[in-house]
């Protein structure tokens, strides 16, 4: 074959005549993204992606199909040809429903592969699906018990009858994967010589040290209390998480070579500037620890004490003084696992005070509908309004009802007070569980937002001070969950682990292109009832802290795992488009218009087919043609509405149908799927 | 004495074949006259079309003859007294139409009998290809055509000569193939169907001259299977040419061969574009093919192909039989020779035009076109169809050139040319020729497939009166991508309707956004209908005719619409005898 002298990107390559510039720059490791480009077969130069400058040519070429001249002087990359690409992107993805990933794992904080994980378990390969969890949460059999799972609330499932048991099923992967002989254990990288302080031992501080002891650094995490742990341990009550669970995984990600260092306060014990001396980078992860203020007269009587220490007590072992009758103040899960732990302690009475309703109250559900089994009494639609003590002690609290009035900005229907209208209940103990708030005492250098948390980058957690690095529910919009603890973790680690290689660190949303769906979409889907979760009766649980579910049985979760509906899209992992989608950084939306409806039809042999994903790059249909010399797909329409067919369900075309599947293989963006009977 | 009717496609709509017959059974079997037909003379504005021949020589034209009008034809051809069909006769005004013009490639269109060797032999046919078979080498033949200058009539303007030495040099052994695309797309353009149904010999001769020169044998015309009069002429010529000797093997006794077929395409508007016209002609789906390789390397299965347009066949003999350089002294210094329009729109008189290159838009529209009918002013002109652009009134001095017309943003085209009046709004234009790419795109490449889809959607928006800020820039951007990445001709000039109303008239679109107001009242959902209650009578005519039940009132009082319920459809005021129905 003959040689000829072309240069592309200023070098100058030998290159064989028959080859197009496509090819000849892949060889010499040079990319050119392309769609509907494939080796085997003839160039068709539909996607527009593979343009290249040649000198002296007015119009850009598509490298799939130019072949090179002598002399030719190719550039890949410019401002002109960026355009073009990113215009080509623009215009298929304002016709392309990826579906890339399910609901459950865009709507998890952490984006943790709930799909991936789920496929594991069905499968009975416990290790394995802990190995995809740990990608994104080191602390899965904890987690999986506590988390308020907004991936389960998304799930696609509840359109068919109910969501998947995804929180919970993670918890059991996590426990059989620590119980058994051989569990996970992740790849560790060559030692890198730096050092990482982080402060705090909770889920947001245990999560950065692990994936940054992962990454090869020498970790110290130092922390107040006398155990790790943080709010897992000393917020969430026994009878959820247990303490010999939460011991595990701690000690597992100890045993990786995290220095854990405990009753050491900042400011009292150590100084926050030795801490940084000492360390190449130092992340705060402190928590919000300090109680909100209810706001009403006799708020300092004793007998008054915040939910966070009245949990932090007894999860210390300690059972406090809190009399018969008790009232918590607040709606959210600490007002859930307060009054639940009154009960616990040996409280008779045990009402909860929320100025909104049932509907409006944030705690979980589950929880409100736990807590009322157990005996607790809901005082929705009241507020304190004062405390009334006797002789400097607590005992009663009036109570001025509300009723909802017009919607605040957040949507809530806000509660106004109906003039006039008390009531009075006789209390010993008042817990306030009305927010938390970070304690800034031995951070005096770290600038804090005007909500008093602290600034932390979005992008990159980075704080004010150099090599300062904070997350998790000490910085920012301040206390949430602690899946949102772990997904800042996880991206606090990141930009570390960067920070000490000096290598640039922006992190950006990714694209994904998504699909709303609606209970008709699934109207043909069989109904599987989800797994019913076993829970010790509310008598038995009232005198104790043993933990309340009592879980799965193995066939329950693989029958569980089962139901998962495999919303993400099968080819995700390798799709072409969703990645040069977000290298190019293109906005998705900006050409929005009519898009062809996405919808799966199960017609030739083994494919199954999503308009939807459909990109028209004709590589099926060339395919069918070239390769399997069948010839059976073709287009059909003009314009947009051109489609490709034939229609699949025609027995005289699926006979012809030799069930090669090759189609199915070329496929770039996931719309033809090989399904199993 | 002969009656000649004009029996082109429009003469046959407007009545020519009920005339023919009435004439026909008028003349009974007087055999001192005779009746002939011919094709079309290009005054769609007139047709039936009726000439009346002495010796050879056109003695009188009649327009718009109706079947009723037999009797007084037929009496003055025996009598030699025209004084009954006067009524008829062409006005020394509706003459200048033709006067006016330079006929090359409609040189036979209503002169000759277009199924009649004979005849297309007595007007100097086939002359042409006879000396060039005997007499002429293949380079000597493109050198002629070299010195003409003749560029592709088809739209992109292509230097023939070009395209036929690189068919030549492309390989001296093994087929080659002529193609003549017929498949004339662009909506409102009828050139190529005239010359074919009109002339059809004089495409073959064309052909045969290309054949020659490029080593073809075999030609294939690519026409549309929407023109039933022009295949059914063409097949007809083929087999008097292979009757003749002119088309088969050793053509005029030399020692070239060379046969000739139909194909008709099914119209697909891309199929005009030549790759994916040679896809459409393999029996594959209408796609155009990536270039390289061109036709001339690759073509028709693989062998090396030239494609030409139907206007430029047409020209090919006339250059031979009067030499290039006389077809050069006609035109500018970039654009030789002639060009045929399909002069359309708010013009006077409309019809098939042909100019030497170098007049001006202007002179073709208001001395040819005889100005704007309706006492209205001009507004702009409409270039080269679906691919081309609105040049404005401002602008009507430009000198038809090939460079000239692209340096407006317009381009010389196949030949469709619209002229429309101030009452045309140029976004509803843009949307038009939009709405037909959108429609035609082949679909094969992104850029066209959605882009522009996503131009039609925004053009519909607006035209609504749904158009919002950034519109108007999100539509250039798809212009600029489009025509940057998209594969084909159809997709790389598909913007061109939009770049140019944009570029002239973007008030309008920026009236039709801001202010919710079509100044041409064009865009109805933009309308309000009010009834003037000071002109009202009381009819109840409008009433009577709203097919949406939204006017009401009492007999002889004011009538009022409800806005809620007028669905703008404009039938009132249509019927309004009084213009009371006044139009916001």
């Amino acid at each position: 074959m003959e040689k000829i002298k072309i240069t592309i990107n200023g070098r100058e390559i030998f290159a064989e005549s028959e080859k197009s510039l496509l090819e000849i720059a892949a060889e010499n490791g040079i990319e050119i993204p392309n769609l509907c480009y494939n080796k085997k077969l003839k160039p068709f130069g539909a996607c527009g992606l593979c343009v290249v400058e040649a000198k002296g040519a007015q119009k850009l070429l598509r490298a799939c199909s130019t072949f090179p001249k002598d002399g030719m002087v190719i550039k890949t990359e410019s401002e002109r040809i960026k355009k073009a690409r990113k215009f080509a992107l623009e215009l298929i993805m304002s016709d392309h429903t990826g579906d890339c990933k399910g609901p459950c794992s865009l709507n998890c904080p952490a984006h943790t592969d709930v799909q991936g994980y789920l496929k594991q378990i069905s499968l009975g390969n416990y290790s394995k699906a802990v190995e995809i969890i740990k990608e994104k949460i080191p602390l899965p059999a904890s987690v999986g018990r506590i988390c308020p799972h907004p991936c389960e609330t998304n799930c696609r499932r509840k359109f068919v009858e109910e969501p998947l048991s995804i929180a919970y099923l993670k918890a059991f992967a996590a426990d059989k994967d620590l119980s058994s002989n051989a569990p996970f254990v992740p790849k560790k990288a060559e030692p890198t010589g730096k050092k990482v302080s982080v402060i705090g031992g909770g889920p947001a501080g245990l999560t950065a040290a692990y994936y940054l002891c992962l990454s090869g650094h020498e970790v110290t995490v130092f922390d107040s209390m006398p155990e790790m742990g943080g709010m897992l341990r000393y917020g969430i009550p026994e009878y959820r998480l247990p303490k010999k669970v939460l011991e595990k995984e701690i000690s597992f990600i100890k045993n990786l070579g995290v220095l854990m260092k405990n009753n050491l306060s900042i400011g009292k014990d150590i100084s926050f500037d030795e801490i940084r001396k000492n360390s190449d980078a130092v992340l705060i992860a402190v928590g919000a620890w300090k109680a909100g203020k209810i706001g009403c007269v006799g708020e300092e009587l004793s007998g008054v004490i915040s939910g966070i220490e009245f949990l932090r007590e007894v999860n210390s072992g300690k059972i406090p003084e809190i009399g018969k009758n008790v009232a918590v103040v607040g709606g959210g899960n600490t007002a859930m696992d307060a009054c639940r732990t009154a009960i616990r302690c040996g409280a008779e009475n045990v009402y909860v005070i929320y100025r909104r309703t049932r509907a409006e109250a944030p705690a979980e559900d589950s929880e409100i509908e736990e807590a009322i089994e157990e005996g607790v009494t809901f005082r929705f639609l009241t507020n304190p309004a004062e405390i009334i003590g006797e002789n400097g002690k607590v005992k009663a609290v009036k109570l001025q009802i509300m009723e909802l009035g017009e919607a605040d900005s957040s949507g809530r229907r806000k509660p106004v007070p109906v003039e006039g209208k008390f009531e009075t209940i006789a209390v010993d103990t008042v817990i306030s569980a009305i927010g938390q708030k970070f304690d800034a005492v031995g951070f005096d250098s770290v600038e804090l937002t005007s909500r008093g948390t602290i600034s932390a980058g979005k992008n990159d957690c980075r704080t004010n001070l150099e090599g300062v690095f904070a997350a998790g529910d000490s910085t920012n919009k301040g206390a949430s969950i602690a899946i949102e603890a772990i997904a800042e973790a996880n991206l606090a680690a990141k930009a570390i682990d960067a920070y000490l290689s000096d290598i640039p660190f922006d992190f950006f949303e990714p694209y994904y292109s998504k699909k709303s769906v609606s209970e008709k979409d699934f109207s043909e889907t069989p109904k599987i009832p989800r797994e019913k979760m076993t829970f010790r009766n509310p008598e038995e649980r009232k005198g104790n802290f043993d933990e309340v579910i009592l879980g799965f049985t193995e066939e329950q979760a693989k029958k569980e795992a089962k139901r998962c509906l495999e919303c993400g899209c099968h080819d995700f992992k390798d799709c072409r488009l969703i990645r040069y989608a977000n290298l190019r950084q293109i906005e998705p939306e900006k050409f929005k218009g009519e898009k062809h409806r996405a919808f799966s039809e199960r017609k030739l042999v083994s494919i199954e087919r999503d308009q939807g994903k459909c990109i028209l790059c004709n590589l099926c249909v060339r395919t069918c043609g070239e390769e399997a010399k069948k010839g059976i797909l073709g287009l059909v329409g003009r314009g947009f509405e051109t489609v490709i067919k034939p229609e699949f369900i025609d027995p005289a075309v699926t006979d012809f149908c030799r069930n090669c599947k090759k189609c199915a293989e070329v496929c770039p963006t996931g719309a033809l799927k090989i399904f199993e009977k | 004495m002969k009656i000649v009717i004009g029996e082109g496609s429009c003469g046959i709509a407007a009545g020519a074949l009920k005339v023919h017959k009435a004439i026909e059974n008028a003349l009974g079997d007087d055999c001192k006259i005779k009746i002939g037909k011919t094709g079309c003379v290009g005054m769609c504005f007139l047709e039936p079309v009726v000439d009346i021949y002495e010796d050879k020589k056109l003695i009188r034209r009649l327009v718009k003859v109706s079947e009723k009008d037999a009797e007084n034809i037929v009496f003055a051809a025996k009598t030699g007294d025209f004084s009954k069909i006067e009524y008829l006769e062409i006005s020394s005004e509706d003459e200048e139409f033709l006067n006016r013009q330079t006929r090359i490639a409609l040189r036979h269109c209503g002169t000759i009998d277009p199924t009649s060797l004979e005849e297309y032999k007595a007007s100097g046919g086939y002359k042409a290809i006879e000396k060039v078979v005997l007499k002429m080498t293949p380079e000597e033949v493109i050198e002629e055509i070299k010195t003409s200058g003749l560029c592709g009539r088809g739209g992109a303007g292509f230097p023939t000569w070009y395209k036929w030495n690189a068919a030549r040099q492309s390989k001296m052994e093994g087929k080659k193939y002529l193609i003549c695309n017929a498949d004339e797309g662009d909506p409102g353009a009828f050139m190529d169907r005239a010359i074919i149904e009109s002339d059809p010999h004089c495409l073959i001769e064309g052909m045969l001259i290309g054949a020659y020169a490029i080593g073809a044998s075999e030609m294939i015309v690519y026409v549309r299977a929407e023109y039933p009069l022009a295949i059914k002429r063409l097949e007809n010529a083929i087999k008097q040419a292979e009757k003749a000797g002119i088309l088969g093997e050793n053509i005029f006794g030399s020692d070239f061969s060379c046969r000739m077929k139909i194909k008709a395409g099914a119209g697909a508007f891309v199929c005009g574009e030549e790759t994916a016209l040679i896809e459409s002609l393999e029996g594959k789906r209408g796609m155009p093919r990536l270039k390289p390789p061109f036709p001339a390397q690759r073509g028709y299965f693989g062998e090396p192909s030239n494609i030409n347009n139907v206007e430029t066949f047409a020209n090919v003999a006339w250059i031979i039989e009067n030499g290039g350089a006389k077809f050069a002294e006609l035109g500018t210094e970039n654009s030789k020779g002639t060009k045929v329009f399909a002069l359309t729109g708010k013009v006077k008189r409309s019809g098939l035009v042909e100019v030497p290159m170098g007049k001006t838009l202007r002179e073709v529209i208001f001395e040819i076109g005889g100005g704007i009918r309706g006492g209205k002013d001009i507004k702009a002109v409409q270039l080269g169809g679906p691919s081309g652009g609105c040049i404005p009134k401002k602008l009507l001095d430009t000198v038809i050139d090939y460079k000239a017309l692209s340096e407006t943003g317009a381009i010389m085209g196949s030949g469709g040319m619209v002229v429309m009046d101030e009452s045309a709004c140029m976004v509803g234009m843009a949307k038009f020729f939009l709405d037909f790419t959108a429609a035609e795109s082949c679909g094969k490449c992104v850029q066209c497939r959605i882009g522009t889809k996503r131009m039609q959607e925004i053009l519909t928006k607006i035209t609504k009166g749904e158009g919002e800020e950034g519109d108007i820039e999100l539509l250039e951007e798809l212009c600029e991508g489009v025509k940057e990445g998209a594969l084909c001709g159809l997709g790389q000039t598909a913007p061109n309707p939009v770049l140019t109303t944009l570029k002239y008239f973007r008030k309008e679109y920026e009236e039709h956004i801001f202010e919710h107001r079509c100044g041409a009242k064009e865009c109805s959902a933009m309308l309000r209908y009010e009834i003037n209650p000071e002109k009202c009578r009381g009819c109840t005519i409008c009433a009577k005719n709203c097919p949406a039940k939204a006017i009401s009132g009492e007999v002889k009082k004011a009538h009022v619409i409800d806005k809620n319920l007028c669905i703008k459809c404009g039938a009132c005021s249509k019927v309004c005898r009084f213009g009371a129905v006044e139009i916001f």
